[in-house]
């Protein structure tokens, strides 16, 4: 009786045990068992977030790779948007980095300095792989030389290159009578503000408008306004926080203007009980951004919108950002050359790019792809080419996406809430915020400095 | 003297006799324990000792760990987001004391017979069993300014809401609101077990002694739930400020002017984007010593005046 009972109890204590060890060495479960099923069995795995058409892409990017590598089988590890950086940071914790991973613009400089990531650059020069054929500015987000994003060695590929245009609802300029913005030659602020008072409009004529023509979100907008006034948030050398000179001040106070002053967007209240992109959609709204991301959704829109470049302040040249996710290989990867081999086809396997060009939800990552498919100008947006001119010639990267933290980045809009409501001017804003900036930005590069050694 | 020697060495042996058994159902008791302390260690000793001892380097979570002595907690009680957060994260706790008092009326009113009871049990049970993440995606389309639920029903009553999530005064109430909906169920059961278990003679010795509806419940049911009231203020306020995922998912970037960001919220940020391990290690020490202190002192003034039926 008692040695049954013990028995019993032994048995369920080594299970429970078993059960805690299995849970924890879970990970390497599977690149074993693919290394134990013979020798010329390999498994990869390809961690990323995103959406169905993504995953869809890279199955049949990854079904391109595997026929021309017979032997190597790769596992997607597909994860929420806002759970990929813990899980990814869990992994390298856990020692259990998957071989190729997407990796932010931001992260390259930490990951590079903790050792994660392999440099591939040999590799990828050296491989049929053609360099000049993708975007400059993708490959050199990825780029990272010890002290700065943007030159050296390459860590990573591009998995897309996001330009930010700026879109127009065409229909409404055309019944407006209001002659279309020139695809070539931006507007100057001035005639910014000109045009959209013509398309701020009670339509219906029952005394309130309803018909606006912008309404940006100062997150992802105010950089074009910045940028083009000659400003900047950073210095050349990204060591001090440069957003209380004049020329910021008067870029966020004509931002903030064109809701207070001008009345040109839909009041504070207005905003609040419908936000812009839904009056965007809902075409009340005459000026709106549009990114690659966003052509399948607005595909569906029941008026027709084009891409132009963004007004441009004193310096006459127009500016905005370009986003990029990157796919990076990891270090500590048992298969070296197949793994960068995937990243490659990954980044620009033409089964992929095309799939992801049919979805509407990025621009391909081949240059001459991307051409070809901006010479089509007969379907909407007919100025597909101004996403090419952002990538190749005007756009720039994030603030942030070249400094070790974005927290300094981020402080800057913590409490901007004042200026866009009109309750504070611009240049006291900026004066206040500017040393509490430079107090992350110091710290930021500290962070750096210490775990570069 | 022989004869008590035999005594003594009888006793002795059924002594050892007995405990010979009891070792044995000691044993088996201890593996059973083994279980859950093994799991304890693992899962949530090893990794507070390691957090504590992060708490004192300055990791970033991919790297090493140089140690840095006090550094982290010095820059801690400077840095003005932990203050804010940590005071964001207690004012959202006023929807404790107002989901017990929802909770225990529901309770009190679906411990009489009321028709179709069963059913409105299942209905305040359903969100506690739904996935947070998931609610918290409705709820953050239920608030929506123009389209959401919320303003739909106000605007039936002739109240043109505000956009809940990005107002610096309403965020705080939406999140409360929502989380007082989540967690009415889990309460309003365990109040319902509560308020059932008491003696009927109790509540018949009352009224024949012609006390009130009011005294009833004042002097029989009140204290008879009271420790289920202990309880669960000391678990909703550990719950309470490790408020995260609703947060994150309906105002992900912490509200207008930091109005959302939960303490919780801040210390990931911390660790996951801005490569400061060690630092939120710190930040999470100071909530643990904060939650320990808080539960320490309910337990003092909970004994202090306990009821107990024998």
């Amino acid at each position: 009786m008692i040695n049954r009972k013990r028995l019993f109890t032994t048995t369920v204590s080594i299970a429970s045990i078993l059960t805690l060890a299995a849970c924890g060495g879970g990970g390497d479960a599977a690149t074993d068992s693919g290394a134990a099923s013979g020798d010329d069995s390999k498994t990869l795995t390809f961690m990323f977030r995103g959406g169905q058409d993504e995953q869809k892409a890279y199955e049949s990017a990854i079904a391109a790779y595997e026929t021309d590598n017979p032997g190597v089988d790769v596992e997607i590890i597909a994860t929420d948007p806002d759970q990929y950086d813990t899980k990814l940071q869990a992994s390298i914790a856990g020692n259990d980095i998957p071989d190729v991973f997407y990796i932010a613009q931001g992260d390259v400089m930490a990951y590079v300095d903790n050792g994660i990531l392999m440099d591939i650059t040999e590799e990828v020069e050296n491989s049929d792989f053609d360099i000049a054929n993708v975007w400059e500015f993708g490959i050199d987000s990825y780029r990272y030389d010890g002290k700065n994003v943007g030159e050296g060695n390459i860590y990573g590929l591009p998995k897309d290159v996001g330009p930010f245009a700026l879109g127009y609802n065409k229909t409404m300029f055309e019944e407006m009578g209001i002659p279309l913005p020139d695809v070539d030659v931006p507007y100057t602020w001035d005639q910014f503000v000109e045009v959209g008072k013509q398309l701020t409009a009670d339509t219906d004529g029952n005394g309130e408008v309803d018909q606006w023509a912008n309404g940006f979100n100062v997150a992802w907008s105010l950089q074009a306004f910045v940028w083009s006034n000659g400003a900047d948030f950073l210095n050349e050398d990204k060591t001090k926080v440069t957003v209380d000179t004049p020329e910021f001040a008067e870029a966020l106070q004509y931002f903030a203007d064109l809701q207070n002053v001008h009345e040109l967007t839909p009041s504070i209240a207005q905003a609040q009980t419908l936000d812009t992109y839904q009056r965007w959609m809902n075409g009340e709204i005459g000026f709106f951004p549009v990114g690659p991301w966003d052509m399948s959704t607005y595909a569906g829109l029941d008026f027709e919108y084009d891409l132009i470049p963004w007004p441009a302040g004193s310096t006459g040249v127009p500016a905005t950002f370009v986003g990029s996710l990157g796919i990076a290989v990891a270090d500590s990867t048992e298969y070296k050359d197949e793994a960068i081999e995937l990243a490659m086809y990954l980044s620009t396997s033409e089964e992929g790019q095309q799939q992801l060009v049919d979805a509407q939800i990025q621009i391909p990552n081949l240059i001459d792809m991307a051409n070809e498919w901006a010479a089509d100008t007969e379907s909407v947006p007919n100025n597909k080419k101004e996403f090419l001119d952002i990538v190749s010639d005007y756009g720039r990267p994030m603030p942030a996406a070249s400094t070790y933290t974005a927290e300094w980045y981020d402080e800057f809009f913590i409490n901007i809430q004042p200026v866009l409501d009109g309750d504070q001017t611009a240049a006291d804003y900026l004066k206040a915020v500017q040393p509490r900036m430079q107090e992350l930005l110091d710290a930021s590069i500290m962070q750096h400095e210490q775990a570069a050694k | 003297m022989e004869v008590s020697e035999k005594k003594t060495s009888a006793t002795a042996a059924r002594k050892i006799k007995k405990s010979n058994l009891y070792r044995d159902e000691h044993r088996a008791a201890f593996l059973f324990i083994l279980i859950p302390v093994i799991g304890f260690i693992l899962f949530s000793m090893i990794p507070f000792l390691i957090s504590l001892y992060a708490s004192f380097t300055d990791w970033n979570g991919i790297g090493q760990m140089n140690f840095i002595g006090l550094k982290n907690y010095q820059n801690l009680f400077q840095d003005k987001y932990f203050w804010q957060t940590l005071s964001n994260t207690f004012y959202m706790m006023i929807g404790i004391p107002i989901g017990l008092l929802i909770s225990f009326l529901l309770a009190s009113a679906l411990s009489r017979k009321i028709v179709g009871k069963t059913i409105f049990r299942v209905i305040y049970y359903i969100p506690v069993v739904s996935s947070l993440a998931a609610i918290s995606i409705l709820w953050q389309w239920a608030y929506n300014g123009d389209f959401g639920l919320v303003n739909q029903v106000l605007d039936l009553v002739g109240i043109e809401g505000p956009n809940w999530l990005q107002n610096v005064s309403t965020v705080k109430p939406a999140i409360i609101i929502m989380a007082v909906w989540k967690g009415v169920g889990y309460s309003m059961l365990l109040y319902l077990a509560a308020i059932q278990s008491v003696p009927r003679t109790f509540y018949e010795a009352a009224e024949l002694d012609g006390a009130s509806a009011f005294q009833r419940f004042r002097y029989i049911t009140w204290p008879m739930v009271k420790p289920i009231t202990f309880f669960l203020i000391v678990t909703n306020i550990i719950g309470g400020s490790q408020l995260f995922t609703e947060v994150n998912i309906m105002t992900p970037t912490g509200g207008p002017q930091y109005a959302s960001a939960t303490v919780v919220w801040y210390l990931w940020r911390q660790a996951f984007s801005n490569w400061k391990m060690g630092y939120a290690s710190a930040i999470s020490v100071v909530l643990g010593i904060i939650i320990f202190i808080i539960t320490a002192l309910q337990f003092y003034m909970n004994r202090r005046s306990s009821y107990k039926l024998d």
